[in-house]
């Protein structure tokens, strides 16, 4: 009984050594144990053994693993060529792969820096028009929900922006979140020093308060920990430091110094939105209960308040959602893309393997007839895939490394602090995985396919046309098949991504984007009320700025496009319409002369004067927005009110219609646009600069030209209109960019791939071409046999990708902009770019073939 | 060949083959009785010791059984070749000099 159990636990041990010695340790055991009388003495030998095992087993395997190591990598140093495109084929797959799943870690998977992060959520109320519409909750709403709820432990509401802040006279803008108390509670972020707000703080009318951000503390402070109870000067007022805390919040992004909400509840207007909402769930509670408990609070809140009720709803959102969600379709589809590169790279390492086994047919006959296992064969050659698979896995993920700052600078944004694509822990189990699946991916079918009982015959044949030969072919052919197929997938797909960014980039923006320079300014409301000083300070500003040197025409705006916009909703004199139904606009106010610095055409009525000024109650208004109302004309003369009935606000008569323009979204629908004269109620903040050449160049002078005038009025986002365009295109660039490098590879691995196997091909035949030649085939004839061959499996797999494509490409349809999935120029490209390629793949073996000398191949047998 | 160091175990091995040629159980058995019971290899232990010995040419398998009445002509005789006869004779060198050295340190007792 016991040896019989011994005798399973020697299953331990390699299969060599047990069939050598298996028997041995059975019979020893065996005979020590019948020694022992004792129940006890039984035990200890019994135990001994069982140790013994244990012991060596591991051994036995290193000593194999030892062995079957240096063997090849004799064999590798031996076929360097091969070696070596292997390494680089896995490494680029790798390193590929491991560079989109660390962009898809950074962005889906890496956790926030926060305990328990999982149980934060985003707070949305959003319009029955728009589900899709996030980020908005009204400050009253919150406080009632805060108040009444039971399933979040707390609630809070947050916004970012810029603040002046001044220090010895000279001004500085800041990026800053301005939050609710509960805030940093809420993310449950500690001080670093001092403490966070109270709800003292955050009281409507109690004196200003301050926390800094770690970075803001280190540089104006030099992290001085007597900072508490110092004051930092907005120019307007003086906030008293109460605090520091960490830089690593994530929400709103790139806060340095963070200001209490301090606002009336009972003033605030309902359904105003410019807050977001962040909320921790009391442990146990799910997103989704949290949604109905908030859904039931708000339809209560509009009970109680019917001249609010814009019937808007309300969720929770898991905060990675929140932030992340919209990049979800983009990183699968680029892991998908990077999934059938890896494919193709090990259906070409496979491939190549599989020759160079075929050539071993013979040294693995050799072997087998020196006594050498089966099983002992696959694991030697296992083994060298497995030496490939990691030092391709180690080369991948340094190239991924190297990568990671060349897909830094396709970002033109100033990337959110949450977006962190470093290798960490994760992304490196994934390539070591990635790795590990290749290895045995592309290291079965070679090893596999070097046995069958055949092997006997390959020693006397040399390893040619026996039938392991033709299975090798098919083999070797099906794998060619899909590796075209899969790059004509590849590049159908980043076709169609070119496409879409193309008409992106090349669609009617409506007005003209070269040569303006955007800079955004803030000053002293104290130093420069609204009215007239305002208006004088923007008069001297254009004065000074136009004298620039290439500076042609100058504008002022609240939002230069693409860059800032307020939407606002808008009734149409004599067409009421419920609140919850009111459309939005975008609303922009301008000094005169923006459509003419901005070249936005003016087609009907008249552009704005200075003389506006004083009689501001004017709109001129998109021509989208025209023909919505009033599709048959007469525009002109009509009046329009901003905001909720309930306000009362004065109304705006039309006397201008301009042509429509991007001003709000670059991709999919734009809202119209409405833009008004600034006045005394409105000074614009951004100013727009049309040059005569490149517009960064006129930058400094007009940072000097704005410093002459004041210092304290503080410069910041200075950008040309080009640069701003192209933030609003990043993602489409930086998912196309990678789609495309990844279909090139792909290209170019199916093409070596083709190439590899034709030539072999040809090897393999010269005895037969030779025959050919020699009976008296013609150079064309053994040409076009070859390329017969090639073009075969070209077809084949272009068919076979092409039907593939149709059916897959329709998930890109989210990420395409104006062009079909199944665009006929996309995939008429991939096609004739893969055909074109694999012809010159297939030629140059051709060629080779018909210089074989009949007499030499002959004499080769 | 290379310098091959001997460890403890398969240097007892070698000393249970000295005298005549054995199979595994009896190589285990004499280290037993040697050592009065000190030294216990375990069936691995002897087995993997063996395949060593065996790879290094110290040891070597006999074609024949020495004894085929007496014995089990199942079992596997192994005999101490001469190159291991050399490589016990430097390790008890060895071992002699480190003891003779241990001494004069005063880390083992004089002999008369």
């Amino acid at each position: 009984m016991l040896t019989r159990l011994y005798r399973g636990l020697l299953f331990l041990y390699p299969a060599e050594f047990r069939d050598e010695y298996g028997r041995e340790l059975s019979l020893v055991f065996a005979d020590r144990s019948r020694e022992e009388r004792s129940r006890a003495g039984m035990l200890l030998v019994w135990m001994r053994a069982v140790i013994g095992i244990l012991k060596e087993a591991p051994k036995e395997h290193y000593h194999i693993m030892i062995h079957d190591i240096r063997y090849a990598l004799r064999l590798m140093r031996h076929d360097a060529a091969v070696t070596a495109a292997t390494i680089a084929i896995i490494a680029l797959a790798i390193g590929s792969s491991t560079l989109v799943f660390s962009v898809a870690n950074g962005l889906l998977l890496r956790p926030f820096p926060y305990p328990a992060q999982d149980r934060l959520v985003a707070v949305h109320e959003y319009s029955p028009r728009d589900p899709h519409e996030t980020n908005k909750i009204s400050f009253p709403n919150y406080w009632d929900i805060r108040a009444r709820t039971r399933l979040l432990q707390d609630i809070s509401v947050y916004t970012d922006g810029d603040a002046l802040l001044y220090k010895e006279g000279v001004a500085e803008s800041v990026p800053v979140g301005q939050v609710s108390d509960g805030f940093f509670a809420v993310l449950g972020v500690t001080p670093i020093l001092g403490r966070t707000f109270t709800s003292a703080d955050d009281a409507a009318g109690s004196p200003g308060t301050v926390v800094l951000g770690e970075g803001f503390w280190q540089r104006h402070f030099g992290r001085d920990p007597r900072v508490l109870g110092q004051s930092v000067s907005t120019g307007n007022s003086q906030y008293r430091i109460v605090g520091v805390v960490t830089d690593n919040i994530v929400i709103p992004d790139r806060a340095e110094i963070w200001f209490p909400m301090r606002t009336d509840p009972k003033k605030a207007p309902r359904v105003d939105y410019f807050l977001s909402g962040i909320a921790r769930l009391k442990p146990g509670v799910t997103a989704a209960q949290a949604t109905a408990e908030l859904s039931s609070l708000l339809e209560q809140i509009h009970r109680e308040n019917p001249a609010a009720n814009n019937h808007f709803g309300i969720r929770a959102v898991p905060l990675r959602e929140a932030l992340a969600g919209t990049y979800r379709q983009a990183v699968v589809m680029l892991l998908s893309a990077v999934g059938l590169l890896l494919l193709i790279a090990c259906a070409n390492v496979s491939n190549l393997l599989l020759v160079k086994a075929s050539a071993r047919l013979r040294e693995m006959a050799v072997r087998t007839a020196l006594g050498a296992t089966r099983r002992r064969l696959i694991r030697q050659l296992m083994c060298e895939s497995a030496i490939f698979g990691l030092t391709g896995g180690v080369a991948g993920v340094l190239l991924a490394r190297a990568g990671i700052p060349a897909l830094l600078a396709l970002i033109p944004i100033d990337i959110p602090r949450w977006m962190d694509f470093a290798i960490d822990g994760r992304v490196l189990a994934f390539a070591l995985a990635l790795s590990l699946i290749t290895t045995i991916g592309f290291g079965l079918a070679p090893a596999v396919a070097s046995f069958h009982r055949d092997l006997a015959n390959s020693v006397k044949q040399g390893g040619r046309s026996t039938s392991s030969g033709r299975r090798h072919k098919l083999l070797r052919n099906s794998l060619v098949v899909s590796e075209v197929a899969l790059s004509v997938l590849l590049l159908a797909g980043a076709g169609l991504m070119t496409r879409s960014l193309l008409a992106l980039k090349t669609q009617a923006l409506g007005y003209e984007p070269q040569n303006v320079l955007k800079v955004d300014i803030d000053y002293s409301q104290k130093r420069y009320p609204d009215g007239a000083p305002s208006r004088a300070l923007i008069q001297h500003l254009r004065q000074e700025i136009s004298t620039v040197a290439g500076v042609l025409s100058v504008a002022f705006t609240t939002g230069a496009p693409l860059d800032n916009h307020w939407g606002r909703i808008y009734t149409i004199e004599g067409q009421p319409v419920p609140l919850q139904d009111m459309p939005s606009v975008n609303h922009v106010i301008v000094a005169p002369g923006y459509f003419q610095t901005l070249g936005i055409p003016l087609l009907r009525g008249r552009d704005f004067a200075e003389s506006d000024f004083d009689a501001p109650h004017i709109v001129i208004v998109t021509q989208s927005f025209a023909r919505q109302h009033w599709p048959d004309g007469g525009a002109l003369g009509k009046r329009v009110r901003f905001g909720s009935p309930a306000n009362n606000e004065p109304w705006h008569t039309i006397v201008g219609v301009v042509a429509d323009n991007r001003h709000g979204e670059l991709k999919g629908e734009d809202k119209p646009t409405v833009y008004l004269p600034y006045s005394k109620d409105f000074t614009p903040n951004a100013i727009l600069i049309r040059g005569s050449g490149e517009p960064l160049r006129m930058a400094d002078a007009v940072k000097a030209r704005i410093a002459g005038i004041d210092k304290g009025i503080a410069v910041s986002g200075v950008l040309s209109l080009e640069q701003i365009l192209e933030r609003a295109s990043w993602r489409d660039r930086f998912f196309t960019v990678l789609l495309g490098v990844f279909a090139g590879m792909a290209l170019l691995l199916a093409v070596v791939g083709l190439y590899a196997v034709l030539s072999y091909t040809v090897n393999l035949h010269l005895h037969e071409i030779g025959i050919r030649m020699a009976l008296g085939a013609s150079a064309a004839n053994v040409r076009s046999m070859v390329m017969r061959n090639g073009m075969t499996l070209t077809a084949t797999g272009l068919g076979l990708g092409v039907a593939a494509g149709l059916l897959l490409t329709r998930l890109l349809k989210s990420q395409l902009y104006q062009v079909s999935p199944l665009d006929p120029a996309a995939y008429g490209v991939a096609i004739g770019v893969l055909a074109t390629v694999a012809l010159v793949a297939a030629w140059v073996p051709s060629v080779r073939a018909t210089r074989i000398d009949p007499v030499i191949a002959l004499r080769q047998e | 060949m290379r310098p091959f160091t001997l460890s403890r175990d398969t240097f007892h091995i070698l000393v249970a083959l000295a005298d005549r040629e054995r199979h595994g159980y009896s190589i285990m058995r004499e280290v037993e009785e040697r050592t009065g019971g000190d030294v216990r290899l375990s069936p691995s232990t002897l087995y993997s010791a063996i395949k060593r010995l065996l790879e290094e040419g110290l040891i070597q398998e006999l074609e024949e059984r020495p004894d085929p009445e007496h014995d089990d002509e199942r079992r596997r005789y192994y005999r101490i070749t001469k190159a291991g006869r050399r490589a016990a004779m430097e390790e008890a060198r060895q071992l002699e000099k480190l003891l003779a050295d241990a001494r004069t340190a005063g880390l083992a007792p004089k002999r008369a």
